[in-house]
Order: structure tokens, then sequence, then C-alpha cells
């Protein structure tokens, strides 16, 4: 049991007595990097929405999109682990982005290409402001979609010269 | 009593880190380097066409580390002399799984790069990442989650 020490007993309360208590203010600010974590969180939902549409709206793309869009699921649970949730603010988890769908499966995969290549730039200009763990998930993730870039890639050229 | 180690400034300790970071990539780069000889000896067609030009890629990287590392006053670790196979390597199906795993070590080696605090090179770690990642998929066929991370295979 803590019992107070006779000798730090008057040393607390003078120091208590100059200052009176403190004021209770909100919530602390949303730090730039838990920010940055919450947009990382939302790319990975709207990569993994475009996934679905395509795989829905062209089924003999599954066979290829269906092993990227579990790794894009993958990483969407890795960064939901990371953030602990900042008082007032919900953990995204609503698509923000929901462009049409090309009329084409292979103007679909350029599509989808696309945007992980974009995605890809976005994870890498977020390393500088976070931490070093952070960090290396931001670019194991980024490194992940640009072996997507490829994949896509070369599904394209595959359905180009079978065409 | 302190030690010389103690009395280093915060710049000095991010000097530090950066330079072990560029050693262990190197140390990568020489083992792939070595392990692209042996891969190139035991495959065939366009898997040893393959196989050289990544060899050669893997000797580029190299020089440009060591460079690097010349560049910030550090002694470039050197290639050892034989490197031991992370499983016996006996014809061509094996010789494609050790391509892939030394890709994987590389990726894996730029990856520790990230960690660091200094931003040029911890842009340089990820952007470098990318083309062992992409060749370990073009040598193994499949995709990985977590290029680089030590759970790779577990998240594949």
């Amino acid at each position: 049991m803590l019992a107070a020490s006779p000798t730090t007993l008057p040393l607390f309360l003078a120091l208590t007595a100059c200052k009176g208590p403190a004021v209770l203010t909100g919530p602390p600010p949303v730090t730039d990097q838990t920010r940055m974590l919450l947009h990382a969180v939302t790319a990975e939902l709207n990569l993994i929405w475009i996934y679905n549409k395509v795989m829905a709206g062209y089924s003999g793309l599954r066979p290829t999109l269906a092993p990227l869009l579990a790794e894009h699921q993958a990483h969407l649970a890795r960064l939901r682990e990371r953030v602990i949730e900042p008082p007032g603010k919900k953990v995204p988890d609503t698509v923000t982005r929901r462009p049409p769908l090309d009329g084409t499966a292979d103007g679909a995969l350029a599509q989808l290409r696309d945007a992980e290549q974009a995605a890809v730039g976005v994870l890498l200009s977020r390393l500088g402001g976070a931490s070093p763990s952070l960090a290396q998930l931001y670019a194991s993730i980024a490194t992940s979609e640009a072996t997507h870039v490829t994949v896509l890639g070369s599904r394209i050229r595959q359905g180009q010269a079978g065409s | 009593m302190t030690t010389p180690k103690e009395k280093a400034t915060p710049k000095e300790k991010e000097r530090a880190a950066g330079i072990a970071a560029l050693q262990g990539a190197l140390a990568a780069e020489h083992a792939a380097v070595y392990g692209y000889g042996v891969v190139g000896a035991l495959t065939t067609g366009a898997s040893r066409s393959r196989a050289q030009a990544d060899w050669l890629a893997h000797q580029e990287a190299r020089d440009s580390l060591e460079q690097m590392l010349v560049k910030l006053g550090a002694t470039p670790v050197a290639a050892s002399p034989a490197y031991q196979l992370p499983f016996p390597v006996t014809g061509e199906a094996s010789a494609v799984r050790l391509a892939a795993a030394l890709e994987d070590g590389v990726t894996q080696a730029y990856l520790g790069l990230v960690a660091v605090t200094e931003r040029t090179l911890r842009s340089f770690g990820a952007q470098a990442m990318q083309a062992p990642a992409i060749r370990s998929v073009a040598w193994r066929g499949t995709t990985v989650a977590f290029p680089g991370m030590p759970t790779t295979s577990a998240n594949a």
C-alpha cells in the first residue's frame, strides 16, 4: 500500500498550491502521422472497391485479380491494426472514390494498374513523417502494389497479344 | 564513466544507422551476385537469360551502394569468398527457387534502410525495394502481400 511520506507530502502540497488544479481540456489533436494512417486506410478501401467492381464486371479476370485483391485486404487489415482510434474520430470504413468502370476488360485492367501506380506514389510520399516501423509498413505495401502494377501490365500485354 | 558511444550526437547516431543499413544492403547484393552465379549455372534458355540480366542488375546495385558508402566516409563491406545456400540447389527448379530467395533477401535488406530516420536514405531504400520484389515475383510466379517483411511467407 502506498503511503504519503512525511517528507514528500509538504513538497507535493507546495507544488499544487502554486498552480491550482489543471483545467480539463478536450481530446488531443489528431497527429499528422495518424492522419496519414487514416488516409492510407481509405486509399486501400478505395482500391478494394475498384477490384471488386472490375471482378464483378469481368468475371474472366477473377483468376488474375483475386490474389491481388486478397493482398489489398491484408494491407487494409494491417493498416487498421496500427490505428489507435483518435477520440471522436472513427477509423474510416467507407469508400471515398467510386470511378466509373471502363467499358472493356483491358481498359478496366489499365484502370486498376493506374490506380495501383498512383497508390505507390502516395505511400512513398508519406514515408518522411512516419515512425520507422510505420514507414516500413508503407514501403512494403507500396512495393507490393508496385508488383501488382507489373502483374496487371503483363496481363494487359497478354490480352493485347491475344486479340 | 562514459564511453565514446555514449557521447555520440543524434546526428552521428543517425549517420551510423544509415551506414549500417547501407552495409546490410550491400552484403545482400554481394550474396545475390554470388547466388546468381549458381542460378545461371543450373538454368537454361529464358531462365538463364533472365538470371544473367538479374545478375548484372545486382552488380550495378552493388557498385552504387559501394559508391554511396565511400561518399559517406565508410569502407564498404567486402563480399565473402563463398556463401552457404539456404537449401540444396541441384537443378533448374531449385535454382529458380534460389533466385526468388535471393531477391527476397535483397528486398528485406533495403527495407532495413527504410527504418533509418534520414529521409534521403529512407526514400532510397523504399524505391530500391521495388526492383528485387518485382524480380522475385517473376521467378516465383506469385506476389506476396508484404515484400521484405519477415512474415512475408505467412502473408503470401
